[in-house]
């Protein structure tokens, strides 16, 4: 009653992917939080609009995030952001790499399953 | 931010510590320091996404968690989240405070009425569950045996899940103990696996609900961000502490915890405008 070897491969894997996603979303948040600090003498939080996350939608949000950052041009407030979308891929990504395995593994039962919460994942986050 | 952080952290702390896990905890004290019910729900969402995964690594790499069971459930719980975050996005804060502290009512009352044993006995597995490949195996570090099991009823947990979705969406808690409660009456875990698997779903099930208050505007960085660090550190230390306390005392926190948050929350419903 083993697992299969490609099973626990999977596990590995997601193991990975959730232990970094969170380490690395937690280091760019306390880089954010001490950064804002830094720029605005306060740790106040502000219930305005331009304190919310805002976008299109959740991937042309990320996706103009990491532009900035690759043009080094974030401001604290966007390393914040940067850090809270880094920690909801995480999650993600573990769907992403389920899908992969059922594909590659021949398990159209798990591949339909993990489709369909990927879809569902994917939908919710392209609405406005 | 450094009040959030720091109210976080004892969060996080007391979570891990009595099982309630951060979001019920947060949620209450944030709203006593006058934060927006619903800014704190969705920023609570987010931050159950940290403290899920990061626990979740390890129990997966244990061999705890039953990986297939959690993909299959995890299609009725995110359908629940989105709904119920799509609820509490339009409704009334008003009615937000009565529902929280009816849920908070319903997960001390479930202490007091033990759950089932360790480890269930055998029982014939039915044709879906069969299907769905729904069984596995773990060793048992207290037992020091590997234990084989099945799990049953995966077309009766379904419906389950979804309300289990719909109270976490909605409240911007991960609902653990209701989800333990459905795997263990209904589906047959062991006691390891249902709790470890339960914590699986939690992140997906909160980044369903967290995809909703994006949308809704409702997601402030300036509350999510130091909420998602304080709760982890919180987490690990909690975590860390929990083996070395007397089971007794453990219960003790977590009755006096949940009544006071109970309080505060009725408080805050009666009084809201």
């Amino acid at each position: 009653m083993r697992k299969s070897q490609g099973e626990e491969k999977l596990e590995l894997a997601i193991s990975y992917v959730l232990i970094l996603g969170v380490l690395v979303s937690v280091a760019i948040e306390t880089f954010g939080i001490v950064s804002y600090y830094f720029s605005n003498g306060n740790l106040d939080i502000l219930f305005q609009p331009n304190f919310a996350m805002r976008g299109t939608n959740f991937f042309s949000y990320t996706a103009k995030l990491t532009q900035q950052l690759s043009e080094g041009v974030l401001t604290p407030m966007q390393w914040l952001g940067l850090g809270i979308v880094l920690l909801m891929i995480t999650p993600y990504l573990r769907v992403v790499a389920s899908v992969v395995y059922f594909g590659l593994a021949k398990n159209p039962k798990y591949l339909f399953i993990t489709l369909f919460v990927l879809i569902v994942l994917t939908a919710s986050l392209l609405k406005h | 931010m450094f009040a959030v952080l720091v109210i976080s952290i004892l969060a996080g702390f007391l979570g891990a510590l009595t099982g309630l896990g951060g979001g019920s905890i947060m949620i209450p004290i944030l709203v006593a320091f006058e934060v927006p019910l619903k800014y704190a729900i969705a920023a609570s969402m987010v931050t159950i996404i940290a403290t899920s995964s990061g626990s979740a690594a390890s129990y997966v790499r244990e061999r705890l968690t039953n990986v297939k069971a959690a993909f299959y459930l995890e299609m009725f719980t995110i359908i629940g989240a989105i709904i119920g975050a799509t609820i509490t996005s339009f409704i009334q804060p008003r009615f937000l405070y009565f529902f929280f502290a009816a849920f908070l009512l319903t997960s001390f009352l479930g202490l007091s009425g033990h759950l089932s044993k360790e480890v269930p006995a055998r029982m014939k597995q039915d044709r879906f569950s069969k299907w769905l490949e729904l069984k596995g195996s773990y060793y048992d570090e207290a037992a020091k045996r590997e234990i084989n099991y099945k799990i049953k009823n995966a077309l009766l947990g379904g419906p389950g899940m979804i309300v289990a979705g719909l109270a976490a969406g909605m409240l911007g808690i991960g609902a653990g103990a209701f989800k333990v409660s459905i795997h263990e009456l209904i589906l047959k875990m062991p006691s390891k696996v249902s709790s470890t698997t339960s914590n699986f779903i939690i992140g997906i099930t909160a980044l369903a609900g967290a995809s909703v208050y994006f949308a809704s505007g409702l997601l402030f960085l300036g509350l999510a961000a130091p909420m998602a660090v304080g709760t982890t550190i919180g987490a690990l230390v909690g975590g860390r502490i929990l083996n070395h306390l007397p089971n007794r005392m453990v219960r003790y926190l977590f009755l006096v915890v949940v009544l006071a948050l109970i309080v505060q929350m009725l408080y805050k419903g009666i009084t809201s405008p």
